[in-house]
């Protein structure tokens, strides 16, 4: 039985920019499954630690993730990270937490934006004058959802589909674990279309057919609908996932990039179960949002 | 030369026979590993009632439909009666589909998208390409969480009743209707439904409609959900609130005039 007490009527919209209520950053911990929280030395580790790891498997052997996960080394501002000096940190309207970048690859921990990509993102034209496709009620897209709390995925035994459902705006990803030929190129999608497949004990996850409509952060880092993500989930002890997602977008990059963090099994105990977050239908501050003049995304920058 | 049919193939016949049960279904339905049946699949409702649930002649747009009430007929309290005719005559705004909300169930059940059904032991999920919907039934014994909740798309928990699936709903808003026509329900709404495969392709969907506040006694409506069979068929998405949000943006950009570059 669900020991979760309080029920709320439809979730209220997250509050715009300038009253933007700084999303709760999940505890880093100094220590996850024997390996350090700062992204890139847990990427290193949890990797390696994974490697002579045996995952609990489901009756037809497969690696068995179902459950209910909760995200780790992830904060929602940036995922370049937030520095000490940041200004939004001591900002009583936006009180950003510092936070460590959770780009893994390039070196330098940065999204590698082409010149005229770098002055949309990064707080730059979406962030100034567009509302957070999120605080619309989209889906938060991929890889934002992965860090959004609580999940559940779900393994049908006919190991023909992993099902990847998000309590936040009620999200689900139906990954067809087939290598079906892909949709063609104009059928595009909020949260795309994923295959996937296995490999040793990962899985795979390769997505394309995204519109590029969703923003990756807070600060209004972006692909477009030429955007393709392939995703790894390893198990790196019973209770724990190492997560990382590989972007690519020619039009906007100069090279692929690499963000990892950790996905923990939630141990409420007596169970858990995901409630339904029905984002529009409790949405009470949209109009607030467009009378300060922002406006409505759908990639207006770069479309 | 002997007439008659061989042998061997008497015995296939007979074989072939013996595998109709007694209820005239066929067995020849795809089964889980633990034998239930394999409701998985993308599924879809070819009768128009998102339009309207009981019969009705075609309009303008609307296209007629046989309705899917058991005898047809919406029992009504008097006051309830008002209310539908008052929901039928300002549906154009006075409708929660035309806000972009969700559409509650049964109605996410028969609107003319595709949703896709998702089985393990414990859990059986419907995602909705309408709205992206999730219906999520636990099979795994547990019951309700205490109300009072109410939430669009109710609680689901389901059990098996020989190879029909029994769902319980419960802990729905009064915001939904169970149309285009006005229909509507209250926040007492008690839904059980039965999904029996009879063929591989098709499953009968039955919803008994229970509504104390609203109806003088429960009711039933039944549709065939069809599967849908082309070849890499996917499930998209169709949110209605973005759709709408994405054409106010259009008009505000070609009001002020911004150029449009692509890619």
């Amino acid at each position: 039985m669900n020991p979760r007490a309080v029920i709320t009527v439809s979730a209220l919209a997250v509050l715009g920019v300038a009253l933007r209520v700084a999303a709760q950053t999940p505890e880093r911990p100094p220590i996850i499954a024997g390996c350090p929280t700062e992204n890139l030395a847990w990427h290193t580790c949890a990797l390696q630690k994974a490697r002579s790891f045996s995952p609990p498997r489901t009756s037809s052997g497969k690696p068995d993730f179902q459950g209910y996960w909760r995200s780790r080394l992830t904060q929602s501002f940036s995922v370049e990270g937030v520095a000490e000096d940041h200004p939004f940190v001591k900002d009583p309207a936006q009180r950003w937490d510092v936070g460590a970048s959770e780009i893994v690859e390039p070196p330098d921990r940065k999204i590698p934006y082409q010149p005229a990509a770098a002055r949309i993102g990064r707080e730059g034209t979406n962030f100034r004058e567009y509302v957070d496709p999120r605080t619309t009620c989209s889906t938060a897209g991929v890889p934002r959802l992965a860090l959004q709390d609580p999940s559940q995925i779900l393994q049908p035994p006919t190991d023909d589909h992993v099902l990847w459902l998000h309590e936040d705006h009620h999200q689900f990803r139906v990954i067809a674990i087939d290598q079906r030929p892909p949709v063609g190129r104009d059928i595009t999608t909020w949260n795309g279309l994923s295959r996937g497949r296995w490999d040793g004990n990962a899985l795979v996850i390769e997505t394309a057919n995204f519109n590029g409509y969703t923003w990756i952060d807070d600060s209004g880092n972006f692909y477009t609908n030429n955007a393709r993500v392939t995703e790894r989930l390893t198990m790196v002890d019973p209770n724990t996932i190492h997560y990382e997602a590989t972007i690519e977008d020619p039009t906007v990059y100069t090279r692929p990039w690499t963000v990892a963090w950790a996905l923990v099994r939630d141990t409420t105990p007596g169970g858990y179960e995901l409630f339904e977050e029905a984002c529009r239908e409790g949405d009470r501050d949209l109009p607030i949002v467009r009378d300060l003049g922002f406006k409505f995304y759908f990639g207006g920058p770069w479309r | 030369m002997r007439h008659g049919f061989p042998g061997s193939i008497l015995i296939a016949a007979l074989v072939s026979l013996s595998a109709v049960t007694a209820a005239g279904q066929t067995s020849a339905i795809p089964r889980m590993p633990d034998g239930r049946p394999n409701l998985q699949g993308i599924w879809q409702v070819l009768v128009p009632a998102a339009w309207e649930i009981q019969d009705h002649s075609p309009r303008l747009g609307v296209p007629g439909g046989q309705g899917v009430v058991e005898g047809n007929d919406l029992p009504y309290q008097p006051w309830a009666l008002k209310r539908k005719q008052e929901n039928l005559a300002n549906r154009a705004t006075a409708d929660p589909e035309s806000k972009g909300y969700l559409p509650g169930v049964p109605r996410i059940m028969y609107m003319p998208f595709p949703f896709q059904i998702f089985q393990t032991p414990t859990h059986l999920a419907m995602t909705f390409e309408y709205a992206q919907g999730v219906r999520l039934v636990y099979t795994n014994g547990t019951p309700h969480p205490k109300g009072p909740i109410q939430w669009w798309l109710g609680d689901s928990r389901g059990k098996w009743d020989g190879d029909t699936l029994v769902v319980d709903v419960v802990h729905f808003t009064d915001q939904t209707w169970l149309d285009r026509a006005g229909n509507f329900h209250s926040e007492a709404l008690h839904l059980v439904e039965r999904y029996t495969m009879t063929g591989p392709d098709h499953i009968n969907y039955e919803a008994t409609i229970e509504d104390s506040k609203v109806f003088t006694r429960p009711w039933k409506m039944s549709m065939v959900l069809y599967r849908r069979k082309e070849p890499n068929v996917r499930l998209l998405d169709y949110v209605p609130g973005l759709l709408m949000e994405e054409e106010i943006g259009e008009r505000e950009r070609r009001k002020t005039n911004q150029p449009r570059t692509g890619p």
